[in-house]
């Protein structure tokens, strides 16, 4: 039973992270109805951003600061260049332009970088222990970040003006036009923030998995995963599904082979897209076409 | 009609005269020949599947891989013919992506897109793991294939069987394009909400159109696994399917020459970045050329929402429009290069006739 403790612990923090990739594609879906393929590419670039800039002897609040504008000028970059210029074109190509927008960042980064991955010092070294339980210390810094960034944004969401009119265009784009809200500058901050969390959750990150610029892909399919898992246009569902993901997954490869742990998440992916699209946590289904 | 004859004359004759250039223009080589045809075989189903329909995948390596494997498999360890392995490849593949679309279809939306990339991380994480698929070792061994009983080897050779394949492949998918199928896919991609209404089955299109895809994977990746000899779990690499989807964006999406035209270019792409590149391509593990192929990807689907296919068509169509007051623009593209301007304007022909067709 402890052992089983044990793996829920260390699932919800890494579920943790899961929920700030999941949330932020979340978040670009519901505002502009595109499926980021970048976001994986988001968190990689800020942890690797913070591993070399920590590795190079940078204090770790400057090296997070610089690792957090850094990405989120790549997600500004992102809209402006690639998902403004084709806004008139269908969804789908739009969803290609972000894959191709996801491998150049990686082959810019392995070009600028190499493959190795980069260590960066935990915050706070140690492990934790609670009664049978034990858990790396730099885990609550992940689980810290991940709550901190989810309250930030519920009371952008719900709490300000900008949040109310991202929402509305969530809501009903025509509409939300109507209104003076222009679709294309939601589109520019909802990947920007989108980015900006991706970076905080990779600059968490980055002392548990040393980063290298191929880690990009699994953390933005276990994002996927959580997203889906809420129904892909719910934050709050994401957030959600992360946990649950990141549970699942821990559970799941404490008693698997060790090779078949990654499997899980996709695994899990595939069954939820073949069973329930819609999510798992919705009662009422969305008919979309 | 004779347009369209004329149309798969002219592109089996650029196929045919290939291996007279590759074999004497720097930097090309014979092996960039098959690659390319190949990958071209493999890259097809999607111009039905995304180009028409609007469905992503993310899962043609996933197909191509389940070839590659099937091959590799049943020649080395159960002794079958290559052929009928083949066959057997492309029947579980078709049957693998049957059965994920008759689920994944029922909602529309882009879940094809997250299952397929799902689906082929999933199986290269069981090759990876399994003994029948040889581990992270792969599968050496794999038999050269034998064409009336003569065995198909060197680059030339296999070539003009790639070739072939890929003519009949053009052939079958041409077809389909041009059939009520194609139609219905068209009308399905343009507005989902209308071809509903007019009675078409959104789910069993889109179903068709993947299934179709997935079997030319397989089949390209038996051809691919009878080539080198020797496979493993690279044949089921995402970046394989990325590259696949990138071939046929760039080629064009709405015309069946999309995908010879895309494998060109993204085979060219390659080749030429790592003979400019070398240096950076050691420190980056040899994958700058993705940088390229990203880069170009973006631009075209920019720049050139129908890809380069459609690109062409434009031109022709300016062109064509200004030959009475001007006729010498459309003599020089024709004199800068009889292969390219023949291929030009037989894809310009092709992509008017396809992207006007309401």
């Amino acid at each position: 039973m402890a052992e089983f403790f044990q793996f829920v612990v260390t699932g919800l923090a890494t579920g943790a992270m899961y929920a700030l990739v999941g949330l932020g594609i979340a978040l670009v879906f519901q505002v502009t109805g595109v499926i980021n393929f970048a976001q994986g590419h988001f968190v990689m670039l800020g942890a690797l951003t913070f591993a070399i800039l920590a590795e190079s002897g940078v204090a770790p609040l400057p090296a997070a600061a610089l690792a957090l504008a850094g990405t989120t000028m790549v997600g500004f970059l992102l809209d402006r260049l690639v998902i403004a210029p084709a806004r008139n074109q269908p969804t789908d190509r739009l969803i290609i332009l972000t894959i191709g927008a996801s491998i150049v960042i990686e082959g810019v980064t392995l070009v600028a970088f190499g493959t190795q991955p980069r260590a960066a010092e935990p915050f706070s070294p140690g492990v934790l222990r609670i009664g049978g339980v034990s858990l790396e210390r730099q885990y609550l810094w992940v689980a810290g970040a991940a709550a901190v960034a989810v309250a930030a944004v519920w009371f952008f969401l719900t709490r300000t003006t900008l949040g109310k009119a991202m929402r509305g265009v969530a809501m009903d784009r025509e509409a939300a036009r109507l209104m003076g809200i222009s679709p294309s500058r939601m589109s520019l901050l909802v990947f920007t923030l989108a980015a900006a969390l991706a970076a905080l959750g990779g600059v968490a990150l980055a002392p548990i998995q040393h980063p290298d610029p191929g880690i990009g892909i699994a953390l933005g399919l276990k994002g996927f995963t959580a997203a889906v898992i809420g129904g892909l246009d719910s934050p709050a569902g994401a957030v959600v599904g992360g946990l649950l993901l990141g549970v699942a997954e821990a559970v799941a490869a404490g008693y698997l082979p060790s090779g078949y742990k990654d499997a899980v998440a996709y695994g899990v992916l595939i069954l939820l897209l073949v069973a329930r699209p819609t999510g798992l946590l919705r009662t009422v289904r969305a008919v979309r076409v | 009609m004779r347009r369209l004859l004329l149309g798969y004359a002219i592109f089996a004759a650029i196929l045919y005269a290939i291996p007279g250039i590759f074999t004497r223009v720097h930097p090309y080589t014979m092996s960039d020949g098959v690659q390319m045809a190949i990958l071209a075989i493999a890259a097809l189903g999607l111009i039905p599947l995304t180009g028409y329909a609007n469905q992503i995948s993310l899962g043609q390596a996933a197909f191509y891989g389940t070839g590659a494997y099937a091959s590799a498999i049943l020649t080395t360890h159960s002794g079958w013919s290559p052929w009928l392995a083949m066959l057997v490849g492309a029947a579980l593949a078709g049957g693998g992506a049957y059965l994920l679309g008759l689920f994944i279809f029922r909602v529309s939306g882009h879940y094809l897109a997250l299952a397929t990339i799902a689906l082929g991380l999933v199986l290269a994480i069981v090759a990876r793991q399994l003994a029948i698929t040889g581990g992270s070792e792969g599968i050496p061994g794999v038999p050269y294939l034998s064409l009336f009983g003569v065995e198909v080897v060197g680059d030339v050779d296999y070539y003009y069987l790639t070739a072939t394949a890929l003519l009949l492949a053009t052939l079958v998918v041409g077809l389909v394009v041009r059939s009520s199928l194609g139609r219905s896919l068209t009308a399905v991609g343009d507005s989902a909400f209308a071809a509903a209404a007019s009675g078409i089955d959104i789910a069993r299109y889109k179903r068709v159109a993947f299934v179709l895809a997935a079997v030319l994977a397989a089949v390209a990746g038996s051809l691919y696994a009878h080539w080198v000899t020797y496979i493993d779990v690279h044949t089921l690499d995402l970046l394989l399917s990325i590259q696949m989807l990138i071939v046929v964006a760039v080629g064009g999406m709405r015309t069946v020459w999309g995908a010879a035209l895309g494998s060109f270019i993204v085979v060219s792409l390659v080749r030429f970045s790592k003979e400019w590149l070398p240096a950076l391509s050691e420190k980056a593990g040899g994958q700058v050329e993705i940088v390229a192929y990203g880069t170009a990807l973006i631009l075209v689907l920019l720049f050139l929402p129908r890809g380069v296919a459609g690109g062409f068509a434009d031109l022709f169509h300016r062109l064509r429009s200004t030959a009475g007051t001007a006729r010498e623009p459309a003599s020089a593209v024709a004199a800068a290069g009889a292969g390219t301007a023949e291929a030009a304007r037989e894809i310009a022909q092709a992509g008017s006739q396809r992207g006007e067709r309401p």
